[in-house]
C-alpha cells in the first residue's frame, strides 16, 4: 500500500532512454528525499515530514502531465526540497554529479 | 638528517600531495558515507564502513608505491638512475599537469571527473550498494586503480626518489611518507564525517573550491616536472661536461 494512498497513472521516461518507462511511485520518491535529509543529519520525524511535503508538491504538479522525465520529477522535487532543507535539496540535486 | 635527505623528503611529500589533490576517492567516501547514513545505518558502522575504505584506499597506494620503488631498485640497481628515466618521468609529469589543468574536472555543475561515465556510474552504484566492510574495502582498493592514469605522475617520481635515500630504512620512511600524503585529504574528510560535519557542507566545499585544486594540482605537477628536469638532467649533464 502506497503511503499516498493512491495508484498514480502518470508514466516516468528513465534517463538516457535506454531503459523502460516506468509508472510513477511516490513511496520511492518518498525514501530518496528521506535518504538525502537523513545524509544531511536531518532528525528522523522531520525527514518524513519534508518527505512528505515534497511528494505531495511534486505529485501536484505531475497530476497535469501525462507522463515525465526522471529529470523533471528530481528538478521538480528539489525545487520544493530547496525552500524547506536547502543542505538537503542540493545533495538530492547533486548526488549523480559527484564522481 | 643531511640537506639532501631532507630535499628527498620534501620533494616525495610534494608527490604524495599531488596524489591527494585527485579528487576520485574523497568522491567516492563521500558517496558511501551518503548512503550509508541515508539509510539509516547506525554511525558506528558507518565509521567502519569509512574506515575501511580509507584503509583499502591506503594499502593500494601503499602496494603501488612499494611495487613502483621495488621495481626501480631491481631495473637500475647497479648501473643508478639513467637520465633517460629522468626525462620520461619529468615529461610524464609535465604532460599530466597540463591534462589536469584542461579535463581533470568536467564543466558541468557538481564534482564530476574526467571518468568515462560508465566507469563513474559503476563506482556510484558500489557505493551505494556497499553493506559490508570487507565490500568498502574493496571499493577503496580498486578507486585508487581506477585513477591511476593521473596518479601514475607522482607516483612514478616518487619511485625515482625514494631509491636515492641513503639506506633502506630511509627508503622506508620514504614509503610511508609518501602514503601519508597522498592518504591526507581522504584522511580528513573522513574525520570530518566521523566528527558529524554535514556532508552537503563536505561536498559544497569541494564544488566551491574545484578549480582551485585543478590548478594547484596541475601546476604542482608542471613545476615539479620542471624542477626535476633542472635538477636531475640538466645538473647532471653540466657536471658530466665538466662546467661544474
Amino acid at each position: 500500500m502506497s503511503l499516498f494512498g493512491q495508484r498514480t497513472v502518470i508514466d516516468i521516461v528513465k534517463a538516457g532512454g535506454t531503459r523502460p518507462s516506468e509508472e510513477f511511485n511516490a513511496d520511492k520518491l518518498h525514501s530518496s528525499i528521506v535518504a538525502a535529509c537523513l545524509a544531511v543529519r536531518t532528525p528522523e520525524g522531520q525527514a518524513e515530514a519534508i518527505a512528505r511535503d515534497v511528494c505531495t508538491a511534486t505529485m501536484a504538479w505531475c497530476s497535469t502531465k501525462p507522463e515525465v522525465t526522471s529529470s523533471d520529477l528530481r528538478r521538480i522535487a528539489s525545487r520544493t526540497l530547496q525552500t524547506h532543507h536547502p543542505d538537503a535539496a542540493y545533495l538530492y540535486k547533486h548526488h549523480k554529479l559527484i564522481v | 638528517m643531511n640537506p639532501e635527505t631532507l630535499l628527498t623528503l620534501a620533494l616525495i611529500v610534494a608527490c604524495g600531495l599531488i596524489h591527494a589533490s585527485y579528487q576520485l576517492s574523497v568522491s567516492v567516501l563521500t558517496l558511501l558515507s551518503g548512503h550509508a547514513i541515508g539509510k539509516k545505518t547506525h554511525f558506528k558502522r558507518v565509521l567502519r564502513l569509512s574506515g575501511s575504505y580509507l584503509l583499502g584506499t591506503i594499502i593500494m597506494t601503499l602496494l603501488l608505491i612499494t611495487s613502483a620503488v621495488y621495481t626501480t631498485l631491481h631495473i637500475f640497481s647497479h648501473s643508478g638512475i639513467p637520465l633517460l628515466a629522468w626525462a620520461i618521468v619529468c615529461g610524464l609529469l609535465i604532460g599530466l599537469g597540463i591534462a589536469t589543468w584542461v579535463f581533470y574536472y568536467r564543466k558541468s555543475t557538481g564534482t564530476s571527473l574526467w571518468l568515462p561515465r560508465s566507469m563513474a556510474q559503476f563506482l556510484t552504484k558500489r557505493a551505494k550498494t556497499t553493506r559490508d566492510p570487507a565490500e568498502a574495502f574493496s571499493l577503496g582498493l580498486s578507486t585508487v586503480i581506477a585513477e591511476i592514469l593521473f596518479i601514475a605522475g607522482p607516483l612514478a617520481a616518487a619511485a625515482l626518489l625514494i631509491p636515492l635515500l641513503p639506506s633502506t630504512g630511509w627508503q622506508l620512511v620514504g614509503i610511508l611518507v609518501y602514503t601519508l600524503s597522498a592518504s591526507l585529504s581522504l584522511g580528513i574528510v573522513w574525520i570530518l564525517v566521523g566528527s558529524g560535519h554535514s556532508l552537503s557542507r563536505i561536498q559544497l566545499w569541494r564544488e566551491k573550491n574545484k578549480r582551485f585544486l585543478q590548478f594547484s594540482g596541475g601546476s604542482l605537477l608542471v613545476l615539479l616536472g620542471f624542477y626535476l628536469y633542472t635538477e636531475k638532467i640538466l645538473f647532471a649533464k653540466a657536471v658530466l661536461l665538466g662546467g661544474i
